[in-house]
């Protein structure tokens, strides 16, 4: 029986002045073609990134205004349908995380217990009655929730990339996100594209340590 | 929601009908039974046999029922506050209610039966008219039955006639027809509660009549009291309303006993577990009927209704998911095969329960769940089809997918869920700035799901969420669509059957067209209207999105969705639209701020594409000009030519486009810098402009009609033209141009007409201009080097920069901000074309203009070096113009003190002449003189300034500020100040102190005894004569050192003193020769005093009372007045010394004192040479005078002692005369005595022992001091005088006390010549 579970689609690194510094992009699994291909183009992930800034801002204003929101984990920033659902975080320099995770990115044979990370419950609310034999496994199809914390890992290994990148002298933090307030340079540094592939790639539910 | 039978999803509210008014002007909730035709056949007509009623209070109450229909209040739980909800409809006489029992329909067979066939009711899949029969499940007949055919409360309204004669009458009539109603009601079987309302004509006389009627009435109908009103006659509007509302929340109770009749019902027939019987057993089909399962389904359906009536939702729920489960269960769902049309019936049926499951849940506040609910319902059915039905991977599934994703948007728009309403009424409260804390995207989940691991889909988000679901549903429908192979887009009629056939099993219809309605062929498009138009359909589904995202404040999620939008209706060619939308966005959208450049690009060949379709020159020009930017992908065999732009098109009117750099990704960077931070006016500052062109490669040159740089300061602008390019120097790779631009100042005169005090003021408006080329190649650097003149003092800096192109076809004008803080690579000087540095400067926009260094000189020629108290001061200054050419010019003159100095009063003379103007005097007491025009001073001439300052009485301090303000004549728009602070220090030039020594006065005192000196107090006799003092008369003599404190020699031309004469005395004084020590000077009146050096001055003052009686004591006032001037050298003679005199206050000085006092002096007697000696020998006399001023007789002892030197045994002198002697004083009066002394001592070391101490005789140079012992004695008090020496020669002895004389050395005498 295979399991839909949630992958990282995208990771966006956005800077101070709302410029992209760096998206990565992901394939999703896809069962008509049982294949791995992105759910969305290039440039459909850049609109879904900027959309997130929307919601950076409100979220800013409404923290602001009650006074909460110190750590800069802003959970979940909203779902655009349902697959995909961007989390984003917030350094305090400004610079912002978004992932984007797809709720069905990955599937697993086997039972669910064979795999601790998608050992969460089931949405299967809807087949309360008999006869959702067959809805259960649609249901199963549709994969497993995300818990509030599960993407600390993903925020907190791509600030430490970031980190790194920032260590080196050669990165000019004004040059990608001037105080004109206006654009900036993407990031060019490999090793962070690299971080972030590796990021992308190996967070499934469940992982702590990236 | 509307692609459903009508009725079929609605809430449901129970229904009330009334009757028996006439229907009003609004005929919105007139009963309309809409049966079916063959159930009108066989309705019940329910008719009241009395004339409706048509009077204003009736209508104004049913107004009022008819406005709080609660068919359209929000489906949500928190609005339960109200207290009644009904549907309401009006009927005038009667109405139909569907038939209880369904005939047999005609040419129906009846089996041979021992009983008779059994009647059902037409909705039941029993009866064979109804479509259900044999197996159907139950449809929206039987909703649209309860809902708006049934009612559950019948309310019928009557007139309490008023008129005695037909109460009766008219009371049994309502009588007979309330019955004739129960009585049809009764006989139709349904269970619809009957109540009537009674309006009142008019007050009767006595209530207890009205009452009696009433309860006869009702008693006669045989009516609840509580479903009986009376609405008393001429009740205001607002009774009326009141008792509206008693009543419908009565009725309301009513209606829910009805419902909850019904739901117990249903209940009971499921538990009975029995599969009836259908009137006539099916024979078409597969003669199957209803099993169990699908009656639990239809009784467990009814009874979810009935409790929705009731607004029990939990209870509804709960019957609507078994319903739905079972439903969903191997007995129905998957028995039915996929072509039967109960399969399409039975989907029907599930999405209609599913949506009546997530009202319940939204109803409740369970938004999670409902979300989920949601879900699982599209992966149930997405299952169920997969497995049972066409599969999902067509565009039927998709269609139904995207309606189901629309349905749950419309379900949490109908269920206003507060948090996500808040934010869009709230929301725009006060001038559109929405309200951050009624934002909320998404639900947080309600409690009982909020541990769980929640996909984050199940937060319930937003309706824009949903709609955009459902516009992606469309996309992929749309996508199936245009898969479709041809054969199958053929109209039915237009291919052969077996297709027809086959297609009939590939192809979900389920509430959507066939394939060839879908999509058809284009050469069948347009034959009929029935073919789907996916763009539109898109198109609403992202507007209604867009809508809700912009409500919320997500910007560039709504310009996402606008693009996506544009997209689709490119595709139908709506290019006037795609403007619309996109235009804004556009002009300012975060993307290009943001540096999105990938969607910024996407955005702009969209609205190109359609702005040259709608004839949107500028945009066209505007997207060009911005697409020549290199940051944008190439797009290949696009000639990236501004100029050509417009090719094809033809524009109404020439295009003028203004962009700035906030509109677009501007493909040229400009900079502009100054070289050095600072500048002086009058001097010129070296600036360069640079333009860096970041257009593709490739790209056509930009040519520059002209380059406008704006500035601040004095000049206003630099413009530079262009200028036919000769060939440059070759340039190497990123090597940038410079080009020297010089420049020649124009001045323009602005009148501004707009002040309103209607003078106009001419401002003046100085713009550089130049020539240069203005070609700009693709990644070329052109750098001007400019040469700007600074003039007024100030910060002078580059605020803009305007590039003008105009081509053949268009003008466009580009604004570039050059205030904004560049970055720092920006602040580079070219040194040349490949070289730069670096200009390390907070601001390189801006030099600061120091003001213009002024060669305006102020001189001071005959500034002294030390200003005197009580002397006019004249201070002379020379304005000297050292500039070039003539300066007209203007004082100002500011005097300053300190603060307690009084204010010095000053004039001021130009070129001789007085200034006829008074200085004006500030808060802080400074004197000033501001504006005084000097006229134009030529050049390398100077001008005479002459300050006047009276003469000052105190030492003090003042500060003289001179500011010349002048300018050039050939620059008359600079001014430039020069300006001269001068202390100017007022000092005392002498300081004095005084002796007033006591002298004896010459003449005799007046006596008592003298007739003569008798005052005559007469006044007839002292009036005409002058009054001649006759007291007591005392000399004194005062002696003044005058030092002087002057910095130079002055000249002293007198000193005298004035007295103060008290009344009582008559004073005169005369000055004594000077001291024969001064210096004589060749100009006896006019010494010089230098700086330092004391001077002395003696006089003499005789005062005498005026009468001898007065003796009391005076007091002396005397002031010393020295005149004196400066000295002027020789040469400097035209100025003239004016005497000037300071007058210097001596201290008070008392006269006439009461005590006696001895005055002692003495005088040097010369005696005849005896032949035998040289020397001159000389007695001294010495005189005692003893004046007694007081009213007493006095005496004295008087002794005269001549001390003998212990060493030499010798007496200083000898002395002739009383030694010892008592003398007697009168009162007033004064006598002397006199000793004759002959002084011993000789002159010369030989008479003096070396080394031994002399007592006695003080020895000085010309001569020696002795001392006479001389004590006087008053002898009543026994108390010694003091003697006051009185003139020459005589000295008080400081050390031993007593008195000494002075012996001149010439009148020593040899001892052996004693006499």
């Amino acid at each position: 029986m295979a399991t839909a579970i949630p992958s990282i689609a995208c990771l966006g690194v956005i800077g101070r002045n709302n410029n992209p510094l760096h998206i990565s992009i992901f394939p999703s699994y896809d069962p008509p073609t049982k294949s791995f291909t992105p759910v969305r183009t290039p440039l459909q992930f850049s609109l879904l990134l900027s959309s997130t800034l929307d919601v950076f801002d409100l979220r800013a204003r409404n923290n602001a205004a009650s006074g909460v929101g110190l750590s800069g984990d802003y959970g979940l920033l909203h779902a655009v349908d349902e697959r995909l659902a961007c989390y984003g975080y917030e350094t305090n320099t400004g610079t912002k995380f978004v992932v984007v995770v797809d709720m069905r990115g990955r599937r697993i044979t086997g039972s669910l217990g064979t795999s601790g990370a998608a050992s969460g419950g089931l949405d299967g609310q809807g087949s309360s009655g008999q006869g959702g034999g067959s809805a259960r496994s649609r249901a199963a199809q549709a994969g497993v929730g995300l818990r509030e914390g599960e993407m600390k890992p993903v925020f907190k290994a791509m600030q430490t990339a970031y980190i790194k990148l920032l260590q080196n002298p050669f990165y000019d933090p004004d040059e990608h996100a001037p105080p004109t307030g206006r654009g900036g340079k993407r990031i060019t540094s490999r090793t962070f594209a690299d971080d972030m592939r590796r990021i992308g790639e190996n967070w499934t539910p469940g992982v702590t340590n990236l | 929601m509307d692609e459903y039978p009508p009725g079929s999803l609605d809430h449901s509210v129970p229904f009330l009908l009334t009757l028996g008014v006439t229907p009003g002007n609004d005929n919105a909730a007139t009963y309309d039974s809409a049966l079916s035709p063959i159930l009108k056949e066989q309705a019940i007509l329910i008719r009241s046999e009395l004339p409706a009623l048509g009077d204003d209070t009736a209508h104004a109450l049913l107004r009022y029922i008819q406005e709080h229909d609660a068919s359209e209040l929000p489906c949500n739980g928190k609005e339960i506050t109200k207290r009644y909800r009904f549907r309401v409809r009006s009927a005038e006489r009667s109405f139909l209610l569907p038939p209880r029992r369904a005939r047999l329909p005609d040419g129906i067979e009846i089996p041979p039966s021992p009983t008779p066939p059994v009647l059902h009711s037409p909705y039941s899949p029993l009866s064979p008219i109804s479509p259900l029969y044999p197996d159907g499940l139950i449809d929206t007949q039987w909703i649209l039955k309860h809902q708006s055919q049934v009612p559950s409360v019948l309310l019928v309204f009557y007139t309490l006639v008023s008129d005695p004669t037909l109460t009766t009458l008219r009371d049994n009539q309502i009588k007979t027809d309330v019955n004739n109603l129960r009585g049809l009601l009764s006989q139709s079987r349904y269970k619809t509660r009957l109540s009537i309302i009674l309006l009142a004509e008019q007050h009767s006389p006595s209530s207890s009549s009205i009452q009696e009627r009433l309860e006869n009435i009702r008693k006669g109908c045989g009516i609840d009291s509580k479903s009986f009103f009376l609405v008393p006659p001429h009740e205001s509007p607002e009774e009326l309303s009141r008792m509206a509302e008693n009543m419908l929340v009565t009725l309301q109770s009513v209606a829910i006993e009805y419902y909850r009749e019904m739901g117990r019902h249903s209940r009971k027939k499921r538990s009975k577990g029995v599969v009836p019987q259908p009137t006539i057993p099916p024979v078409s089909g597969t003669s199957q009927t209803l099993s169990l399962a699908g009656w639990n389904v239809r009784h467990d359906f009814k009874s979810a209704i009935f409790a929705e009536y009731r607004l029990e939702m939990s209870d509804a729920l709960r019957s609507y998911e078994q319903a739905y489960e079972n439903l969903l269960s191997s007995e129905i769902m998957e028995a039915i095969p996929s072509w039967s049309p109960r399969w399409n019936e039975g989907r029907l049926l599930a999405d209609i329960i599913a949506v009546r499951c997530l009202r319940c849940l939204l109803w409740n506040g369970a938004y999670s769940s409902a979300a989920r609910r949601w879900q699982s319902h599209g992966e149930r059915m997405a299952d169920l089809i997969d497995r049972r039905g066409r599969g999902t991977r067509n565009y039927g599934f998709e269609a139904w997918e995207a309606r189901w994703a629309c349905l749950m948007a419309n379900l949490i728009e109908k269920a206003e869920i507060p948090e996500f309403t808040a934010a869009t009424a709230e929301g725009k409260k006060n001038d559109g700035s929405l309200v951050e804390s009624a934002m909320r995207l998404y639900l947080t989940p309600e409690k009982a799901v909020m541990g769980e691991r929640l996909q984050p889909w199940e937060l319930l988000h937003h309706t824009g969420y949903w709609y955009r679901l459902a516009a992606r549903h469309l996309y992929k429908r749309r996508q199936f669509a245009r898969n479709m192979p041809e054969e199958d887009r053929r109209p039915p009629s237009f291919s052969p059957a077996s297709q027809v056939a086959s297609r009939a099993f590939m192809y979900d219809t389920y509430m959507c067209p066939e394939p060839y309605e879908e999509y058809p062929l284009e050469s069948f498009a347009g034959r009929e209207d029935g073919w789907v138009d996916h763009s539109q359909l898109i198109v609403e589904m992202l507007i209604r999105a867009r809508r809700e995202f912009m409500k919320r404040g997500q910007i560039r999620f709504a310009a996402e969705l606008s693009l996506e939008c544009a997209m689709e209706l490119g595709s139908i060619k709506d290019w006037k639209s795609i403007v619309e939308l996109l235009r804004p966005i556009w002009k300012d959208m975060s993307f290009r701020r943001e540096g999105w450049v990938g969607v910024v690009e996407d955005l702009s060949w969209t609205l190109r594409t359609a702005a040259v379709m709608a004839g949107e020159a500028d945009l066209v020009v505007a997207i060009d000009y911005e697409l020549l930017y290199k940051g944008f992908t190439t797009v290949q065999n696009w000639p990236y030519d501004t100029t050509r732009s417009l090719e094809g098109m033809t524009p109404k009117s020439r295009p003028r486009i203004s962009v700035s750099d906030d509109m677009i990704l501007s493909f040229v960077a400009a900079s502009f810098v100054f070289r050095d931070e600072e500048g002086k006016a009058g001097q010129s500052a070296h600036a360069q402009l640079s333009l860096t062109s970041n257009a593709r490669r490739g790209s056509a040159p930009v040519v520059f009609k002209q380059v406008q740089v704006a500035l601040r300061g004095s000049v206003n602008s630099i413009i530079l033209e262009n200028k036919a390019d000769e060939p440059g120097p070759e340039l190497q790779q990123g090597e940038a141009r410079l080009v020297d631009v010089p420049l020649t100042s124009y001045v323009t005169e602005d009148e501004s007409s707009d002040s309103e005090d209607g003078s106009s003021e001419t401002e003046k408006t100085v713009s550089l201009k130049g020539e240069a080329p203005l070609t700009l190649h693709a990644g070329q650097t052109i750098v001007f080097k400019l040469k700007i003149p600074l003039r007024e003092p100030g910060q002078t800096g580059a605020d803009s920069l305007t590039m003008s192109l105009e081509t053949e076809t268009f003008d466009l004008r580009h604004l570039i901000d050059l205030d904004d803080r560049s970055p720092a690579a920006n602040n580079r000087w070219f040194l040349t074309g490949s070289k730069t540095k670096r200009i390390a400067r907070a601001n390189p926009l801006s030099i600061r203009v120091l003001p213009r260094p002024p060669k305006m000189e102020i001189l001071t020629p005959t500034w002294k070096t030390q200003y005197y108290t009580n002397e006019p001061i004249d201070l002379g200054f020379d304005i000297l113009n050292q500039e070039d050419v003539d300066a007209p010019s203007k004082l100002d003159v500011v005097l300053s003190r300190q603060e307690e100095a009084l204010p010095a009063v000053f004039a001021l003379e130009i070129s001789g002449q007085e200034v006829q103007k008074v200085p004006a005097e500030s808060e802080t007491g400074a004197l000033s003189l501001s504006g005084v025009s000097l006229g134009s001073i030529a050049s390398s001439k100077s001008l005479g300034v002459k300050i006047r300052l009276q003469p000052i009485e105190r030492t003090t301090e003042y500060t003289l500020t001179l500011r010349v303000v002048y300018h050039l004549s050939t620059d008359p728009g600079t001014p430039i100040t020069q300006e001269k602070v001068l202390s100017l220090t007022i000092v005392n030039p002498f300081e004095a102190n005084y002796d007033l020594l006591p002298r004896v006065h010459p003449d005799p005192w007046p006596t008592l005894f003298d007739p003569d000196g008798v005052q005559v107090d007469d006044p007839a006799i002292t009036q005409d004569k002058p009054l001649i003092p006759k007291g007591i008369s005392q000399t004194w003599q005062l002696v003044t050192r005058y030092a002087s404190f002057a910095s130079e020699p002055l000249r002293i031309l007198d000193v005298d003193i004035l007295v103060q004469t008290p009344p009582s005395t008559r004073v005169n004084h005369s000055k004594l020769d000077s001291s024969p020590q001064q210096h004589p000077s060749s100009d006896s009146e006019s010494r010089i005093i230098r700086p330092k050096t004391m001077e002395e001055a003696s006089f003499e003052i005789t005062a005498r009372k005026n009468t001898l009686d007065d003796r009391s004591p005076s007091a002396l006032d005397v002031s010393l007045i020295i005149k004196w001037a400066r000295i002027t050298p020789p040469a400097d003679q035209q100025e003239e010394d004016k005497p000037n005199s300071t007058t210097l206050p001596v201290p008070r000085f008392s006269i006439f004192g009461t005590e006696p006092r001895v005055l002692a002096s003495v005088s040097y007697l010369h005696l005849p040479p005896k032949p035998k000696q040289d020397a001159q020998q000389r007695i001294i006399i010495l005189t005692l005078t003893i004046e007694n001023a007081s009213n007493h007789f006095l005496t004295f002892s008087l002794s005269l002692d001549a001390p003998v030197d212990p060493l030499t045994k010798e007496s200083e002198f000898a002395f002739s005369g009383t030694r010892q002697t008592t003398m007697n004083l009168l009162p007033v009066s004064r006598r002397s005595i006199d000793y004759r002394i002959l002084p011993l001592v000789t002159g010369g070391p030989s008479s003096s022992a070396a080394g031994e101490k002399k007592v006695v005789v003080v020895e000085e140079q010309g001569g020696k001091w002795i001392k006479p012992l001389l004590v006087v004695r008053d002898k009543y008090f026994q108390k010694l005088l003091r003697i006051i020496p009185a003139g020459e020669g005589i000295k008080v002895d400081k050390e031993a006390g007593g008195v000494l004389v002075w012996v001149p050395f010439e009148t020593l005498t040899s001892t052996d010549d004693r006499a």
